[in-house]
């Protein structure tokens, strides 16, 4: 693509010498296309050296959700050159050989967690070499559109035997343990990204249900408008520093629903259907086992943790009083509010509060130890537990493992710039939980109540698929057996050649056919990669972790070895078992010559507080080094170029939201508000009830529709109060709302005739 | 694999006595931990003091020691000169006549302080001018 190519200079100068500081990755670009089913994105490294020395250049990054790198290209003066997809052992013999020789080698090993080593041996002095990795990766999906979510940086993570220190002012370093993560090479963490890399991206995201809105929570837009359902999206700032992910949410004009296909090289069908919960009609309220497990670990330290705390407040509004919930928070330490789950009654909602009031974060990340506490508490009648995180974890196949084993369903709600979104889609998943991550620039007590008020009771359970009329039809990943409000069903799925037929779904209490018809259209290869992407991704969780493997482990890591093998060869795709490679001879290769390596920092995700991870005053000798460098300048010695000033701090306004947030979280367990006798507590539901209506949250539709529901359960039950409360129930049933402003009105004798006034005007 | 230890290995020769990848020792040689080869190009070889000495390091590691602490423990290892960090300080030209020069490497609630002090400071040197103001929302 044209704006791939144009390498635009960014490079700082030295003042005094005009000297060129060197960078030996010097850009990371991004395009490619995004559809609602996956992403083919191609991510283009421009590699340089301004060095004496032949360089070999790592660089370390976490792969998207259900993501796989497909191939590479490796071009420079004179060469352009494919991968090629080996057994890893291979691969890494054909690199070191390549070494050895004095030739161009390129490298793409994935390890475990879904990171990759990216690395490039021997460029030569003043040598530019660009990388073009060809990455097919998953979104996640809504009922009306979806989030893409690519990692600009990689985040800093948690694990019980990794080492971490401030090496450097402002750089630290983390090491985790061999036997599990082998030779990977992590960068160092920069606490300030404004020196390294340049980022940016120029994506095309298509829909053909017609785009109605494309934006972005982490970065400026700017987005042109094509042909009906397509769109292209450009960084607005021209380029950026690597310290966030790039985040994207697309909504489709009247919502996803339908089918995308098409036929593959082979002329093999695939497709990719979506069915909209909404498609599964209405849930029954039935009482819930909720736990709320809170991530309290250093890294959520700030706004987070702080946000974390307002999410749960306002889903602990939600509870009705035949509810019964547990919270638990968790660092290094596990530390439940009590030991068993209580109904949800007033007293121990308000006790859950203020233990809420003491959760500050600090200490590590003992995701498993938090999650296996909760199962403990639903003891096996079944369940669900909410996870609020930033999972900044290191071996979560460990995790996801433990997390299987206990039978509960685990929703995910991640939070942070750089959260391991393909970890916690994966968690929920794997336990038939939904997952939604959030940016440090949203709001999280919203998503919350929203992620909440559909959890718990799926709109289908026990859910099959099956195909009709499809020759050769098969349907590979096995979709969830239950469906969430606001969360789609995914079928992807493979026939021998194009057909027409029909997609049937069954459920406990219901079913369901639509019309599936695999055109001849040329997105086949496409859906063929996504879909082995996602194979592959669900595959690698389940290599069980390091920790603790026993000589049983080891056999089923290698049988699982073996099926990975096979699926990444099936479909061309690289995984932990299958590497690319690349060797290139120049002219004038010099065998024997030793390349000094280069290991490409990243910088800290924008939210993350570098003491979280590297505590403590730095290595003496690195503070030395730094005032002699830094004491006898009168004049600095570098010069860099106009840097953005990024907004000192990211403050939320206070709003309607807030507002409602305060009312959902006072509401008691039968539904009621708060108040001294019946008539002044149904006089308060009453306003919140206007208040809710007010911002368009009904019965079914909103963020707040559980609490709209309960109030509105509560009103029903004392409809001898007054006339007035009937007719407030049925006009809320139509969808109607009161005019006026409610929000600040105290409850009291005057208002029966001010809510009689009201309902004669409407 | 060779048996006499006086014998000059190559490099994967080194890394496979050794038991480790062949990058690795690449890094650890770039890091300073382990010497350079004696002699260049196909010339080039290692001995025994480079296999004594990964040794060192791994028995190092096992005790939970992190590279950067194995390299002062040995004496030396390289500067910090890796991370991109080739003067103490930054520069921002808050106007187009006026630059301010700050620490590099702080923590990041300083930076952040700072930063919207330089923000500040950037708008009321603007003034009004349409054309300044522009830019500094363009660089948002």
């Amino acid at each position: 693509m044209a704006t791939a190519s144009v390498a635009t200079r960014f490079v700082p100068v030295a003042a005094q010498t005009g000297a060129e500081i060197q960078l030996a990755m010097q850009r990371l670009w991004l395009t490619g296309r995004v559809l609602a089913a996956g992403a083919r994105l191609f991510v283009h490294h421009t590699f340089r050296s301004g060095e004496q020395k032949p360089l070999e250049v790592v660089y370390a990054f976490g792969l998207p959700r259900d993501a796989a790198l497909r191939r590479f290209r490796v071009a420079g003066e004179g060469f352009s050159v494919h991968s090629e997809l080996k057994p890893v052992e291979e691969a890494v013999r054909a690199y070191e050989a390549g070494i050895e020789e004095g030739r161009l080698a390129t490298l793409a090993r994935q390890y475990g967690d879904g990171l990759v080593n990216l690395t490039l041996g021997n460029l030569r002095p003043g040598e530019t070499v660009t990388v073009v990795l060809e990455v097919v990766a998953g979104v996640e999906v809504h009922d009306d559109g979806f989030r893409f979510r690519f990692p600009f940086t990689l985040a800093p993570g948690y694990h019980r035997q990794a080492r971490a220190a401030a090496v450097a002012p402002g750089a630290g370093e983390i090491e985790l343990p061999e036997d599990e993560f082998g030779d990977l090479i992590l960068p160092r963490f920069a606490a300030d990204a404004s020196g390294l890399h340049e980022v940016g991206f120029d994506l095309r995201l298509w829909m053909p249900q017609g785009i109605q809105e494309i934006g972005s929570p982490s970065h400026g837009l700017r987005v042109v408008q094509e042909e009906a359902g397509h769109g292209r999206v450009l960084l607005a700032a021209g380029r950026e520093v690597p310290d966030r992910d790039l985040v994207l949410d697309a909504r489709a004009r009247d919502g996803l629903a339908g089918v995308l296909s098409g036929l593959d090289r082979e002329g093999r069908g695939r497709f990719w259907a979506v069915v909209p919960s909404k498609s599964f009609g209405e849930r029954a309220d039935g009482p819930r086992q909720v736990v709320f497990v809170l991530d309290r670990s250093g890294s959520m330290h700030g706004k987070p943790i702080e946000q974390a705390r307002k999410a749960l407040e306002a889903c602990l509004g939600a509870l009705a009083a035949t509810d019964r919930f547990g919270l638990v928070a968790f660092d290094d330490r596990v530390e439940a509010f009590r030991p068993a789950l209580l109904e949800a009654t007033m007293e121990s909602r308000e006790q859950a509060r203020q233990f809420l009031e003491g959760v500050d974060a600090r200490g590590g990340t003992e995701l498993a130890a938090g999650i296996l506490e909760a199962a403990r508490m639903l003891g096996g009648e079944g369940g669900d537990i909410l996870v609020l995180t930033d999972g900044q974890v290191y071996g979560t196949e460990g995790i996801i493992e433990q997390a299987r084993s206990t039978g509960a369903r685990i929703h995910c709600l991640g939070i942070g710039s750089a959260s391991q979104d393909r970890f916690l889609a994966l968690l929920a998943r794997e336990t038939g939980g939904v997952s939604r991550f959030l940016t440090p620039r949203e709001r999280v007590d919203l998503p919350a109540v929203d992620l909440f008020a559909s959890i718990g009771r799926p709109v289908a359970a026990g859910v099959e698929v099956k195909l009709e009329g499809i020759p050769g039809g098969q349907i590979a990943p096995q979709p969830p057996k239950a469906v969430f409000a606001g969360t789609p069903l995914i079928v992807f799925g493979d026939s021998d050649g194009a057909a027409k037929g029909r997609l049937l779904l069954e459920w406990e209490s219901g079913q369901l056919a639509a019309p599936l018809e695999i055109g001849p259209g040329k997105l086949g290869e496409t859906l063929r990669l996504l879909q082995g992407a996602r194979l592959i991704t669900d595959l690698e969780s389940r290599v069980p972790g390091g920790e603790g493997r026993g000589a049983a482990g080891r056999r089923q890591e290698q049988r699982l070895d073996k099926r990975l093998e096979v699926l990444s060869q099936a479909y061309g795709l690289a995984s932990r078992r299958m590497a690319l490679v690349a060797v290139i001879e120049r002219a004038g290769d010099r065998p024997g010559e030793l390349p000094e390596t280069r290991v490409v920092p990243v910088g800290m995700p924008q939210d993350t507080e570098f003491a979280s991870y590297f505590p403590g005053p730095p290595p003496v000798g690195a503070v030395a080094a730094c005032l002699r460098r830094a004491a006898p300048l009168v004049l600095p010695a570098a010069q860099w170029s106009l840097r953005p000033l990024e907004a000192a701090a990211i403050e939320f306004e206070v709003g309607p939201a807030d507002l409602l947030l305060e009312l959902a979280a006072k509401i008691e367990p039968d539904g009621g508000m708060p108040g001294e006798d019946e008539e002044e507590r149904v006089q308060a539901a009453i306003l919140a009830l206007l208040c809710l209506l007010a911002e368009g949250h009904t019965e079914r539709r909103g963020v707040f529709r559980s609490h709209v529901a309960r109030l509105m359960a509560f009103l029903e039950t004392a409809t001898h109060v007054h006339p007035v409360v009937g007719e407030i129930i049925a006009l809320a049933r139509q969808g109607g709302c009161l005019k006026g402003d409610w929000t600040r009105r105290p409850a009291g004798p005057g208002l029966w005739a001010e809510l009689e006034e009201a309902l004669r005007e409407s | 694999m060779k048996s006499g230890r006086n014998q000059p290995l190559t490099l994967q020769e080194l890394a496979a006595e050794a038991g480790l990848p062949a990058r690795t020792v690449r890094f650890y040689i770039a890091r300073g931990l382990v010497p350079g080869p004696a002699g260049a190009g196909r010339g080039a070889a290692y001995g025994s003091e480079h296999l004594a000495r990964l040794r060192v390091i791994r028995r190092l590691q096992a005790k939970g020691l992190m590279l950067a602490e194995i390299a002062r423990a040995l004496g030396g290892g390289k500067p910090e000169a890796d991370l991109p960090e080739p003067s103490a300080w930054w520069s921002y030209p808050v106007a187009n006549d006026v630059v301010v020069w700050v620490r590099a490497g702080q923590s990041p609630w300083r930076t952040r302080q700072v930063r919207a002090a330089l923000e500040q400071m950037a708008s009321r040197l603007a003034g009004s001018t349409e054309q300044e103001e522009e830019e500094e929302d363009g660089n948002r």
